[in-house]
């Protein structure tokens, strides 16, 4: 077997076993038998004896007992351990290839295992796994076919291994372009691990205290059309209900009424609102964000809904990575109704009513008091994120304000929230992110989990005004090569994974807007429409591939020489078994010469002079070989 | 042949060879192994004029190629053809001559006609030169230079029969009245034909291009400090043809290929180190084992 096929099957079964570990969502333990690939395949190539059959029957057996046991106790996830089984079985089979077949069963596992990767991520770094695999693939599996047709000749074999990987590349890129991406993912249920925000989540509970980690993941991607001045302040949820530990959001929801494609919060003028579009990252979360305040949204969905206090969201928790567009008015202030529920306040909170009273004696009117509390709140607290947990009893705000002094975002905007509430003014707490980094090399903003936040909305003289009680805090931005990474990774998840109908109409249009503007000089070309182009699309890639299928079968009628060859070749290897000096400068007239005194000579020089004559002589000569050349080779075998 | 020239029915067979492809046969070997016999034995049996110089080293250009003389009895010029102007010549020890009769011969070869003063008369057909060198003896001789050794389609050695068959020549009869005997198998025009036919013997391309593959390698072998040249490729490939035809097929082999390339090559290729020819054919030989054969 020639080293480049040997190899050929390692990098295989290594990219099928790399595909599936760079996901990230396996167990490494479960699968830590790919570290038996290497000695495996280091014997494989030195062409050692493959491992024993009754030790590879009996890893067999505890492969699937593991696999059982994993799939039920384990990680409790079918799919999974089937992921875990493969890696497994690449690692067996690494001892046990003895046969063509075996190969190929390394081929298809790792193809499994590509497909079963490509339900755990949608990273830029499997997408090259995935090109490799491709690659290789093909190249393997025409060298494959080549062996089994007898040629051995290496220079003969790399021009078709070069020209169908390529060609395999062409049509992968033509179908990446004819089928656009839905969103229906290929087994149905998505395996991506739910991501849960540290900084960000649907409700506050303090409850849960402890040190929160600064994350630096990426929430989302936004790419706006104008270049407005920060903060950026993107909305996600609002928050109305305070039982004296969590914070709900108790606000009746509606569906949001669809015109003209667009799902309008509430009517807008396009020139005064900011377009963003925005890349969520999987966050298994129903909430849509935006600059505040969002009054329409573009996105892929029968349906969205939004709440009275005007935050969108999606029918049901996704985790998937979703894209949509927002129109957002930029205004201090927006026109809101009193309601009951803004002035709600838990049991048992005099004690920071006093305070707040306190605080705005000497003050008149509600705006001047919501700016007095701000400020108290801003100056006299300290930003952390490290927070002990309150005594028993204690009201974790009550806590923050008279003892720690010490606390983040959700604590300030509780507490004046819950202070302005005292002084009956209508308030309340809203979640979201703020800020972002502007990556330069993509123009788009990227928003971390470690930009979340929450502020406070206060409703003053008939408007909704926004106050953002917490300290300003110094976030490190990323270096230079952090963000080239994430803008390539953008473009990735954004051209690539999520390549849409849109695209491809905006891809089309493009060409063909490009096509009419040359067409300017060629007055007698006709550009055919987007539709028309699909369908020319389509019909070349049913060209090329009927082509491409009658050229093989040209391939196999010409190939009767070529089989010629393969006999000789087979003729060749008998010999050589029977002790024959058989190497590549051999010519026929040597083998019949060197077989002389073997008995086997007088049919071997018949199926010689019938070799030459096909593989050497004028096409068309009268040239049949009785008889077939198995006798001969029997003839020849037989000692 | 077989019958004057026992044992070396390989050598006769290239010998004929060569005939078929319009080329000329250097013979290197030492005296009194038959190479005279051969040349002898294959106009003899192709009912051909026969012709042999002696070379030596106060030949002159015209004792081969002829000279004019003044007829007293017509009172003209008239020319006397030289011995050139026969089927089969043979050139005994061409190396003992001077160059100028050398090149005298060899131009003739090469153009199949002699130019004297401002007559051109054209040679006999078929024509073929079998010359003979003495590898041993340097002295007082003149080897060819390389430039002319290219014009010699193949190059053999005869060799020491078998000891079976030298005891048979040394107790058979004069192998000169064995000659005589001998019978013609073929005409004049016989040959011509065959010798056209020759030229219409198939050759598959892969064939070519192995062909072509050895006579590159001699190009960039290190051990030789220059390579056959494009002339070798052509007259290779016209005395493969004719190998492939003598062997009963119109379509060449890459064993008629690999047979033929020590004898076309080696003494066309120079060495940078030794320069005999059998040390050229071996390296030939051994270069052939490296290029692999088409399939």
């Amino acid at each position: 077997m020639p080293t480049l096929y040997k190899l050929l099957t390692a990098l295989l079964a290594l990219t099928g076993c790399a595909g599936l570990l760079l996901t990230g969502e396996i167990s490494l333990m479960m699968s830590s038998g790919a570290v038996a690939l290497i000695p495996g395949y280091y014997r494989f190539f030195l062409g050692r004896q493959p491992a024993p059959v009754y030790v590879i029957g009996l890893l067999s057996i505890i492969e699937l007992i593991i696999f059982l046991v994993d799939a039920t106790v384990i990680t409790g996830d079918v799919f999974i351990a089937v992921a875990h089984l493969t890696i497994a079985f690449q690692a067996l089979k690494s001892f046990d290839l003895k046969e063509p077949w075996d190969n190929l069963q390394v081929y298809f596992v790792s193809l499994l295992q590509l497909i079963i990767a490509s339900e755990l991520t949608s990273s830029l770094v499997f997408g090259g796994v995935f090109v490799v695999f491709l690659m290789v693939l093909v190249a393997a599996m025409v060298l494959s076919h080549f062996l089994k047709e007898g040629d051995r000749e290496a220079g003969l074999m790399r021009k078709p291994v070069y020209l169908i990987s390529g060609l395999t590349l062409l049509m992968t890129c033509l179908f990446f372009v004819l089928l656009p991406r839905t969103p229906y993912r290929f087994l149905g249920k998505s395996h991506l691990k739910n991501i849960h925000t540290t900084g960000f989540s649907e409700q506050v509970d303090f409850a849960s205290l402890g040190s929160i980690t600064l994350d630096p993941a990426v929430v989302m991607r936004v790419e706006m059309e104008k270049d407005i001045p920060g903060p950026f302040y993107w909305r996600g949820h609002t928050l109305d209900h305070f039982d004296g530990i969590t914070w709900k959001n108790e606000l009746p929801r509606s569906r949001i009424r669809k015109q003209a494609g667009e799902f309008l919060i509430a009517p807008y003028q396009a020139e005064q609102t900011v377009e963003q579009l925005i890349t969520l990252e999987p966050m298994d979360s129903e909430i849509l964000f935006g600059l505040s305040e969002i009054r329409g949204i573009k996105a892929d969905s029968f349906f969205l809904l939004a709440d009275s206090a005007g935050d969108p969201s999606m029918p049901g928790k996704t985790s998937r990575r979703v894209r949509y567009t927002v129109n957002s008015l930029l205004a201090d202030r927006l026109p809101g109704e009193a309601r009951d529920r803004y002035l709600q306040l838990p049991a048992g909170n005099q004690r920071i009513a006093g305070l707040a009273a306190a605080l705005v004696r000497n003050v008149r009117g509600n705006e001047l008091k919501a700016k007095a509390l701000e400020e108290h709140l801003k100056r006299g607290y300290l930003y952390s994120l490290t927070i002990d947990a309150p005594a028993r009893g204690v009201s974790p705000v009550e806590d923050f304000l008279f003892r720690t002094k010490k606390g983040y975002c959700e604590h300030y905007a509780t507490a004046m929230v819950l202070m302005l509430r005292s002084l009956g003014i209508h308030a309340r707490v809203v979640t979201g992110f703020l800020g972002g980094d502007r990556n330069s090399y993509g123009d788009y903003i990227i928003v971390r989990r470690s930009n979340a936040h929450s502020w406070v909305e206060a409703l003053i003289d008939g408007n909704w005004r926004r106050y953002d009680p917490t300290p300003a805090v110094v976030l490190e931005r990323s270096g230079n090569v952090l963000l080239f990474w994430d803008s390539v990774a953008m473009y990735w998840a954004r051209h690539v994974v999520g390549f849409s109908p849109a695209d491809q109409k905006a891809l089309f249009g493009g060409l063909r807007t490009g096509l009419l503007k040359l067409s300017y000089h060629f007055p007698a070309v006709k550009i055919p429409s987007i539709a028309a182009g699909l369908y020319y699309a389509a019909l070349l890639i049913i060209v090329i591939t009927l082509v491409f299928v009658c050229l093989v079968l040209i391939r196999r009628r010409a190939g009767r020489v070529s089989a010629l060859t393969a006999s000789y070749v087979r003729v060749r290897k008998a010999l050589s078994a029977r002790g024959l000096t058989v190497t590549r400068s051999t010519t026929s007239g040597e083998l019949s010469a060197q077989a002389q005194t073997f008995p086997f000579h007088e049919g071997l020089s018949k199926f010689l002079e019938h070799y030459n004559a096909r593989r050497f002589g004028r096409a068309g000569a009268d040239t049949s070989f009785p008889g077939g050349i198995a006798p001969v080779l029997k003839q020849i075998r037989k000692k | 042949m077989e019958t004057v020239l026992q044992g070396k029915s390989a050598t006769i067979k290239m010998a004929v060879v060569t005939l078929l492809a319009r080329g000329h046969l250097l013979i290197e070997d030492i005296p009194g192994v038959g190479k005279t016999t051969l040349a002898f034995a294959l106009a003899k049996s192709i009912d051909c004029s026969f012709r042999r110089i002696q070379f030596t080293s106060d030949l002159l250009p015209s004792d081969i190629l002829g000279i004019t003389m003044f007829n007293q009895e017509t009172r003209s010029f008239e020319f006397r053809e030289g011995p050139i102007f026969s089927n089969i010549v043979l050139a005994d020890e061409i190396n003992r001559t001077n160059p100028k009769t050398q090149s005298a011969l060899l131009e003739a070869m090469n153009e199949k006609k002699v130019s004297i003063e401002k007559n051109t008369l054209l040679l006999p057909d078929p024509f073929m030169v079998i010359a003979t060198q003495n590898p041993i003896e340097y002295q007082g001789t003149f080897p060819l230079p390389e430039s002319q050794l290219d014009r010699f389609m193949l190059h053999l050695t005869i060799g020491y029969p078998t000891p079976e068959y030298e005891k048979q020549a040394v107790l058979m009869q004069d192998s000169f009245s064995l000659l005589e005997d001998l019978q013609p198998v073929l005409s004049r025009q016989e040959i011509v034909g065959m010798q056209r036919e020759v030229d219409s013997v198939f050759c598959e391309d892969s064939v070519v291009d192995y062909l072509m593959k050895i006579v590159a390698a001699t190009r960039d072998h290190p051990a030789i400090r220059l390579g056959a040249s494009t002339r070798s490729a052509q007259f290779f490939l016209k005395a493969v043809k004719a190998h492939a035809f003598c062997e009963g097929r119109d379509f060449i082999l890459p064993d008629d290929v690999k047979q033929l390339a020590p004898l076309v090559l080696a003494h066309r290729i120079i060495l940078k180190t030794r320069k005999y020819l059998a040390d050229a054919e071996m390296l030939v030989r051994e270069m052939l084992e490296k290029i692999p054969v088409p399939m």
